[in-house]
């Protein structure tokens, strides 16, 4: 049940990428655009929901791919255009969430240690589902490293090969990260029903 | 065996990337254990409502920025003959030249002002300290000096709206009672729409301003004007962007624009 999206495309999906890119290289606003309407609702989904706002995803978002404009030399197709987009917008966003916390002294927890994380009947949905509305409010509660990575996984549909190439981490930090955030959003979930 | 054995299998079994033997492990395990069991559930049930979350689309100013920013700084260039007007072309570059301009000088308006506030509310009343290096304000700022730069940043708002309003063509429908000039690009109920959200945003400014009249002081009153321009240069920036969608003949990215300002 993964479901997930290939982003690497394969030679034709990177061929593609490749011919767009080195449009956009030449100062054609129109590749450029292109490559924004395919790219811009997936990370400004990402955006939203690693950041909990609106207006600050839409700042990001501008920065990602004003970004992405100097950095496409740096382009070379090693990995998937949507790819490499993804690792820009997700620093964007960690960087935006650091620089936030430091200016209005937010706590950046971690999950490491959470005693009773791991204890599988702790809490429990109780065979209830999960609304869409609770889902997106729990997120905003989980810390922001593993955030990123349950949205990009869960949420976008990435395999941890790709989260972790976003993220600049490795593959088995990218599971740990998401695991760690599906426990504890059980027990958010759980702990709203009663 | 301890539960916790199996913590990192019933994630690879939601996921459906567990191995045949691990599998196997794992639901002898279940089958006496309800504690995994629900976890399980859990996990599924968690995994299959994250999917199921919406996709959020960005609005149309955002791209609007974006190319404003890149135009304005020689980064890019427009195909000669790639747009089916080239006179129309320039236009709109020019208009996203000056929506790009408009919102970085009432950006750096606003942020000056915030920093102000920010620095009256954390001191006394009367006297503003603003003595932190690299600050906006002069040493020993008073509350008037506030007030001034207030009606300042409200004038670069009002100057914003006023070149959004005339880039638009939509002084002359509001004056004229009428669809005019690009805006009689847009179907009748479009431009209906979007003159009744102007109406609302305009009845909140005019409703802020007296609002402050009231309370001079008020920081709530101050807020929600800015917060009422905001709108109504954002609102602006979108009928730009509708009408060039328009002009290009892009339908999706219209009703894009429309969807978002209808939210306005």
């Amino acid at each position: 049940m993964t479901g997930a999206p290939n982003l690497v495309g394969g030679p034709t999906g990177r061929a593609a990428d490749l011919a767009l890119v080195a449009r956009c290289r030449a100062g054609e606003l129109g590749a450029f655009e292109e490559l924004y309407r395919a790219h811009a609702g997936k990370l400004f989904s990402v955006a939203c929901r690693i950041l909990g706002n609106v207006s600050d995803a839409e700042d990001v978002l501008q920065e990602v791919f004003l970004s992405a404009h100097r950095k496409l030399d740096g382009f070379r197709g090693e990995s998937a255009l949507a790819t490499w987009l993804y690792r820009l917008a997700t620093n964007q966003c960690l960087n935006y969430l650091r620089s936030r916390a430091a200016r209005t002294g937010e706590l950046t927890e971690t999950l490491d240690e959470e005693p009773g994380l791991y204890e599988p009947g702790r809490t429990g949905l109780a065979d209830q589902t999960v609304a869409k509305m609770d889902l997106e409010r729990a997120l905003t509660q989980l810390p922001a490293g593993c955030r990123a990575a349950f949205v990009l996984h869960d949420v976008q549909g990435l395999e941890h090969r790709e989260v972790a190439e976003a993220l600049g981490i490795a593959e088995g930090t990218s599971k740990s990260q998401v695991h760690k955030a599906r426990l504890r959003l059980r027990t958010l979930l759980g702990s709203r029903r009663r | 065996m301890p539960c916790s054995r199996y913590r990192e299998s019933a994630h690879e079994l939601v996921d459906g990337t567990i191995g045949p033997i691990r599998r196997a492990e794992l639901e002898s395990h279940m089958d006496g254990c309800l504690d995994c069991r629900s976890l399980v559930r859990d996990l599924e049930t968690i995994r299959a409502a994250a999917a199921s979350l919406d996709p959020m689309e960005p609005p149309a100013r955002v791209w609007l920025q974006v190319a404003g920013r890149l135009r304005q700084e020689g980064r890019v260039r427009a195909l000669p003959g790639s747009s089916p007007a080239h006179a129309r072309s320039a236009r709109h570059g020019a208009l996203l030249a000056i929506a790009a301009v408009l919102m970085m000088a009432v950006g750096a308006s606003i942020a000056m002002l915030v920093s102000r506030l920010a620095t009256s509310n954390a001191t006394s009343p009367a006297t503003i300290a603003t003595t932190a290096p690299g600050g906006n304000a002069a040493p020993g700022a008073t509350v008037q000096d506030v007030e001034t730069e207030f009606r300042l940043a409200e004038q670069h708002y009002q100057n914003a709206i006023a070149k959004l309003e005339q880039a638009a063509g939509l002084d002359q429908a509001a004056s004229a009672g009428q669809a005019s000039g690009d805006q009689a690009m847009l179907d009748p109920q479009t431009a209906a729409m979007l003159q009744k959200n102007l109406q609302v945003i305009d009845q909140a400014i005019n409703e802020s301003r007296s609002a402050l009249r009231a309370e001079p002081q008020s920081a709530a009153a101050r807020d929600s004007l800015f917060d009422a321009l905001k709108r109504k240069v954002a609102l602006l920036q979108d009928s730009i962007a509708l009408m060039n969608e328009m002009r290009k003949g892009d339908a999706s990215g219209a009703a894009q624009i429309i969807q978002g300002a209808s939210k306005s």
